[in-house]
């Protein structure tokens, strides 16, 4: 069967070099990529803790976590919304990064997704990889965009405060977008401008990485009796730049699968009406997801601190405080408030959920071939323990839900090395990760 | 007795596992003359007929696939005698001739039969130790420390572009350089282009552009300034600012011998998020003062414990040494150390160098600075950092060492780096909160160990950058040469490819690689008409070749062949310097004449600075000192060892060995030294405070205690071969035996448990260890391990000695040498064994040079042939001679 390739290089390169070359990217993609069923990943992030109210007060039912452990656990009033997805969702407690005690607590969402050391930063390196990013890693040969990483307010906020959860591999913030027109128009309009530059610049580099392979190819002649296996690999090496760039390159020409966007209102904006703007942003990822655009985002819903409009969004809601100051309240009703705007998130991932189960793969829904974590980093009120976890989705991956799960002071690089591992990602640790989490909702080990 | 036996069978087993390592591969190649062929012929007949038999009849029940006693079996041995089998051939040689194999209480050969044995193997040994192993150059990929230095050397750019790089592997004997463990991936492959590109984009500037250049300096003094920001200025919880009246910010424009462009730093703001107190606060304000974008702060952890840290007089500002904070999890805590000063700004250049210039004095303390007093001996050291500011953790970054400030004169002192290997704030420019990105210039009077000393006197600190000495800078001119011919595009063009290629490859460039290079500007050149990108696109598959990103060492037989002169270049400055040849080794390797000056050159490669990047890149390798990095110190146990502690004692068997290089001291020193090479940190650590004055300077002293002196009693590596709470023989053990004296133990096999704690009877040490050596399949390795840890024993995990007259630390060595403590270990190796010592050194050094593991014959070759150094006491620089000098390093 012929391949889209240039088969006169390979042919080239394999006399040369005496080995067959893999090129896995070129043939996973376009229509071998649909017959496998993908499997994504999506944070999402909440600031500032969930309420878990005093049981002085008397108003239990509105705690974030359940009431009871295992499979009989009964929704709280904060979280009901989320009851008609009981069997593909599990709730997780016990969990926390060793590392969340140790740093400042508003330092807990610049950690959530990477449980990096902030309190002893290595030189010149002030946080570690996401998980998003290792998934992204593992994933981006697949489709168009590595990941998508979106946050209430754009870009990185500042170390400590941090306005996105995402972080590269070199421990870099990743800069957030959180504007729905804008997200819009780059995942689903890419403008001509920017993809003439990247095609250009695409061409370009496939055009310097051939020449450095004829040169090398001129000296490797040279070589004689020379051990050749090191210029073996590097032969190799550059042919899979090669593929890879190529692939790359074609991704701009195949067409976006056809959807509907008539649900979309793209005027929606952060500084406007709260559950409008997140319902855009859900509903964005959701077809993001969908067209298999991407199959990794992580999503920052509020920040830490007092950081950001979202702040002010209990006050848009008709409560009387700001998020930050609820996270702080002691009183009844400050508690009870808390609860609701918990109540309000519920609902907005309520929707989003909904959204992934009506999508489609050709083996379930979005949401079965999607691992949902949403959670905060601190359980509440910079409490850096019991961090709130919700996981919802990924059946198709093995997870097995319908449950309140608690660990005992269990790390939560194990419940990310575990979402790796579902995804088939055999990564052997994350972060300070010392193995999976074994008889919890996690088949794979 | 028994164990004595074991030691001297894993000697031999240690050489083995070297040579397993190594020799796949080679040996199936092997060849021999004609006469060998007929010796081998001989005595295959004779293996057959007699050899076989007796081992089968006398070892092979005990030593066999199944039942390795030992971890030794004969049953597969054959008349090959391949490389990798001749430590175990040697072995048995010496257990049949001593008598001490088969064991007492087994059958045991005739005197005839033992004879025609030792008869054979040594004959065997002699055919196949001369056979030739073939030879045939090698390509190794320069490590990153290598590639970071050659890129540096070729481009003239400071900026270190390789964090991208994933770190090389180690190899068996320690190092990374070692061509077995350089593998390459196509993610790195493509990181070398990244890193070209961006080091290339770096280097070269549009001639007719301006360079723009922020430029100001901060003066301090009381009232200095006339016309103070009347603003009551925040930064943050806990934020100390200075007066605003007592330091003024100036913006300058400096003198240059070129058309420049200055910056000007953004003065007017509006944020919408602040901080009050400890409240955000969530408000659009407006802001017009250069006072809101540059501060003058000493945030730090409060509580000084003598006097002021730090005080305004009218010539400028007085610092105290800046107290390292308490720890809190080994960790400096939130605020920093005690007297933390910094310029806090929101403006930095984006790329290119700068220069921070401190205006500063030793500050006359007068009563106190009677000269004659230890006190007036000393002086305040200048560190100057820069970093960001962020609300927990440090992230302020030193620029280049601290300066000592001995005068009370004010001086100038000048500290450079480039700005991006700093921290940068990832912060997008219209950040709208009030602390967000914010930059920070750190300026300090660096503690030492607490010692009373002047204060360092500050009058003012500069700031310029992008630093550019001339325009267009020195990295675009080395690129763009000079030439007659730079009107006529194609004819430059080959020109400046042609001297770029010949410095990135290390040699001339031949025709053949010009022509495709060329090809690449050609296309470029005629596709877009830009000279500067099309320059820039075969500079780029200059940078990214095999000829700049390998050693490699052309082979064309698999006969010994001489290295060419520019590959000799090139083994010499990436075994001495960690870095390219220079323009001299080049000059000499074009006049075919660098074979003759190996020993003039030596001595010149050892004088120079670059000889430091070997000497800490070998010297941590070589001794582990990586073990010292990742040791989590129990702070409560050793309060001494904090973290800036531990960069200084990490620097101690470097300077060491350096100075025993440069000086040409014995080798002796290693193991036993009446000197130790100390700074006031490492001194005061080793409680010898009095001993110097040197400030962060590493200088030699004499100690007279017979308990420090040499690596061995190094708290380095002590503490590196700990658990950072109890001292551990075994590690110190296997570490001695695998570093000092070239024995190594084997892997531990797989699944063996932990240590277990005590089963509820409490064990000493020493009892356990012994449990654990009764233990099936332990015993063989470890009685080649804890005799040379138990010694240690009488140090703690902190590396001090222990002061405790309950310690036994006494041993029976495997030679059944029986040593009281760790001097008595010290004098064993400096004195009887002197011999050992040198050849593990000559050893590592030798692998290190060649950048793979060695061979049985190389490494009998090195026992055998460096005796007669010990004549002149095996002095360190011609230990480095016999090296370079050898087969070994000078064939291919």
């Amino acid at each position: 069967m012929p391949t889209p390739l240039q088969l006169d290089r390979r042919a080239v390169l394999k006399g040369l070099a005496g080995v067959t070359l893999a090129l896995p990217l070129l043939e996973a993609m376009g229509k071998e990529v649909a017959a496998k069923t993908p499997r994504r990943f999506c944070a999402m992030y909440t600031a500032n803790g969930m309420s878990l109210p005093n049981p002085k007060h008397g108003i239990d039912e509105w705690s974030w976590f359940p009431k009871t452990e295992g499979r009989a656990f009964e929704f709280g009033k904060s979280t009901e919304p989320l009851k008609a997805f009981r069997e593909k969702l599990s709730f997780l407690g016990g969990l926390h990064h060793p590392n969340g005690p140790k740093a400042d607590p508003h330092l807990c969402s610049d950690m959530w997704l990477t449980g990096a050391p902030l309190h002893n930063p290595k030189p010149g390196m002030f946080n570690s990889v996401a998980l998003d990013q290792v998934v992204a890693q593992n994933t981006k040969q697949f489709c168009r965009q590595p990941s998508l990483v979106l946050s209430i307010d754009a870009g990185v906020g500042f170390l400590s405060r941090t306005g996105t959860i995402s972080y590269n591999l070199e421990g870099k913030p990743i800069p957030a977008e959180n504007n729905p027109r804008r997200v819009f128009d780059r995942l689903f309009r890419g403008d001509r401008a920017s993809l003439a530059t990247q095609r250009e610049q695409l061409q370009r580099r496939i055009k310097l990485v051939d020449a450095v392979l004829e040169s090398s190819k001129a000296l490797n002649k040279q070589l004689g009796q020379s051990d050749r296996e090191k210029m073996d690999q590097y032969l190799t090496s550059l042919d899979e730049i090669e593929a890879r760039l190529t692939a790359s390159e074609k991704w701009i020409d195949i067409p976006l699968k056809t959807q509907d966007y008539s649900h979309l209102n793209l005027d929606a904006t952060n500084e406007g009406e709260p559950a409008e703007y997140y319902r855009n942003m859900f509903d964005l990822i959701a077809l993001a997801f969908d067209a298999d655009i991407t199959r990794s985002v992580a999503f920052m819903l509020n920040r830490e601190d007092g950081m950001g409009i979202s702040d002010t969004f209990p006050l848009k809601l008709g409560l009387t405080r700001t998020h930050h100051n609820l996270s702080h309240a002691e009183d009844k009703d400050g508690q009870l408030e808390f609860a609701k705007y918990d109540l309000f998130l519920s609902e907005q991932i309520a929707h989003f959920l909904k959204r992934l189960e009506d999508y489609k793969d050709n083996a379930g829904s979005v949401l079965d071939n999607t691992i949902v974590l949403f959670g905060s980093g601190a359980s509440t009120t910079h409490y850096p323990k019991n961090l709130p976890t919700l996981i919802a989705g990924g059946s198709n991956m093995g997870l097995k839900h319908g449950t309140f799960w608690r660990g005992n002071e269990l790390r939560m690089s194990n419940v990310f090395l575990s979402i790796l591992r579902s995804m088939k990602i055999e990564e052997g640790s994350f972060s300070d990760s010392t193995g999976t989490v074994g008889g919890s909702i996690f088949s794979a080990s | 007795m028994r164990l004595i036996v074991l030691a001297k069978w894993n000697r031999a087993l240690a050489l083995l596992s070297v040579m397993l390592f190594l020799q796949v591969g080679l040996s199936e190649r092997s060849t021999s003359d004609e006469t060998l062929g007929k010796m081998a012929a001989a005595e295959e007949a004779a293996f057959k007929g007699q050899v076989q038999p007796l081992l089968q009849k006398f070892c092979v029940r005990c030593h066999n696939a199944d039942n390795l006693e030992s971890g030794i079996r004969v049953d597969h041995l054959t008349t090959a005698l391949e490389d990798r089998e001749l430590p175990l051939w040697k072995g048995i040689l010496k257990q049949v001739a001593d008598g001490d194999m088969p064991p007492a209480d087994e059958p045991q050969p005739t005197a005839e039969q033992r004879k025609s044995l030792t008869e054979w193997i040594t004959r065997a040994m002699k055919v196949a130790r001369s056979r030739p192993t073939p030879k045939n150059g090698s390509v190794r990929r320069l490590t990153v420390a290598q590639y970071r230095n050659t890129l540096r050397d070729l481009l003239g750019l400071q900026e270190d572009l390789t964090d991208a790089l994933p770190p090389d592997g180690i190899s068996k004997d320690g190092f990374a350089n070692n061509g077995q463990t350089l593998l390459l991936s196509p993610l790195q492959v493509e990181t070398y282009f990244d890193i070209a590109e961006k080091a290339l984009e770096l280097c070269i500037v549009d001639e007719n552009s301006k360079p723009v250049i922020q430029n100001f300096r901060m003066d301090f003094g009381a009232a200095i300034n006339p016309q103070p920001c009347p603003d009551n200025l925040v930064l943050g919880a806990n934020n100390a600012l200075l007066n605003n009246a007592d330091f003024v910010v100036t913006e300058l424009k400096p003198s240059k011998p070129f058309d420049h462009l200055p910056f000007a730093m953004k003065t007017k703001h509006e944020f919408i998020e602040g901080y009050v107190g400890n409240d955000t606060i969530r408000a659009w304000k407006k802001f017009d003062s250069i006072y809101h974008s540059v501060f003058a702060c000493v945030r730090g952890t409060p509580g000084y414990p003598k006097g002021e840290a730090h005080q305004v007089i009218p010539s400028g500002l007085l610092l105290r040494p800046a107290i390292p904070s308490p720890e809190i999890f080994g960790q400096s805590n939130t605020y920093g150390p005690m007297a933390n000063f910094k310029i806090s700004l929101r403006e930095l250049p984006d790329q290119g160098n700068f220069r921070v210039t401190v205006k500063a004095a030793r500050y006359d303390e007068g009563e106190l600075d009677q000269s004659g007093t230890a006190f007036a001996k000393r002086s305040p050291s200048l560190g100057v950092y820069i970093g960001l500011r962020r609300d927990c953790g440090s992230t302020l970054t030193p620029v280049a060492k601290p300066q000592a400030v001995t005068n009370t004169e004010l001086q100038d002192f000048i500290f450079e780096g480039a700005i991006n290997d700093f921290p940068t704030p990832d912060v997008e420019k219209d950040n709208v909160n009030y602390l967000a990105g914010i930059r920070e210039i750190g300026v300090r009077s660096e503690y030492t160990d607490g010692r009373d000393m002047p204060r360092l006197l500050i009058r003012s600190v500069e700031f310029e950058g992008p630093f550019y000495d001339s325009w267009p800078p020195a990295t675009h001119r080395s690129i763009f040469i000079d030439s007659p011919h730079k009107n006529d595009p194609a004819t430059y063009a080959r020109e400046i490819i042609r001297s770029f290629a010949t410095r990135a490859f290390r040699r001339p460039i031949t025709a053949a690689e010009l022509e495709p290079i060329f090809g690449v500007w050609k296309n470029s050149f005629a596709e877009k008409g830009n000279f500067r990108q099309s320059i820039k696109d075969a500079l780029l598959v200059v940078l990214t070749s095999p000829q700049f990103l390998f050693l490699i060492e052309n082979s064309s037989t698999p006969a010994a062949e001489d290295l060419d002169p520019y590959e000799l270049a090139s083994k010499l400055s990436y075994f001495l310097w960690n870095g390219p040849p220079d323009q001299r080794l080049l000059d000499l390797a074009a006049k075919n004449t660098l074979h003759q000056s190996l020993d003039a050159e030596l001595e010149r490669m050892i004088r120079d600075p670059r000889f430091g990047q070997f000497i800490s890149e070998f010297t941590s390798q070589w001794l582990s000192l990586d073990k010292f990095d990742v040791v989590a110190v129990d702070a409560q146990r050793y309060p001494k060892l904090t973290r800036d502690t531990k960069t200084q004692l990490r620097q101690e068997p470097i300077q060491f060995l350096r100075y025993l290089i440069e000086q040409n001291l014995s080798l002796r020193n290693v193991v036993q030294s009446d000197l130790l090479v100390v700074n006031e940190v490492t001194a005061s650590y080793y409680n010898l405070a009095d001993r110097t004055e040197s400030g962060f300077r590493f200088v030699p002293i004499k100690h007279e205690n017979e308990n420090l002196g040499g690596v061995l009693t190094q708290a380095g590596i002590l503490a590196g071969l700990s658990d950072g709470r109890e001292s551990n023989p075994i590690k110190r053990g296997a570490w001695l035996a695998r570093k000092i004296i070239a024995e190594p133990p084997d892997d531990p096999p797989p699944n063996v448990p932990q240590l277990k704690e005590d089963d509820g009877v409490k064990l000493t040490l020493r009892e356990k260890l012994e449990r654990h050596r009764n233990q099936k399949g332990c015993a063989k390795c470890h009685s080649g391990i804890d005799p040379w840890g138990i010694p240690f024993e009488t140090f703690d995990a902190g590396g001090l000695f222990k002061k405790d007259p309950g310690v036994d630390a006494h041993s029976i060595l495997p030679d059944k040498a029986e040593i009281k403590n760790l001097i008595g270990l010290k004098a064993y190796l400096a004195n009887d064994h002197i011999d050992q010592v040198a050849f593990s050194f000559l050893k590592h050094a030798a692998c290190y040079a060649v950048g793979r593991s060695l061979t049985y014959n190389e490494l009998v070759f090195l026992q055998e042939q460096s005796v007669p150094l010990k004549a002149h006491d095996y002095r360190m620089q011609e230990l480095l001679r016999f090296v370079i000098t050898s087969d070994i390093f000078l064939k291919k």
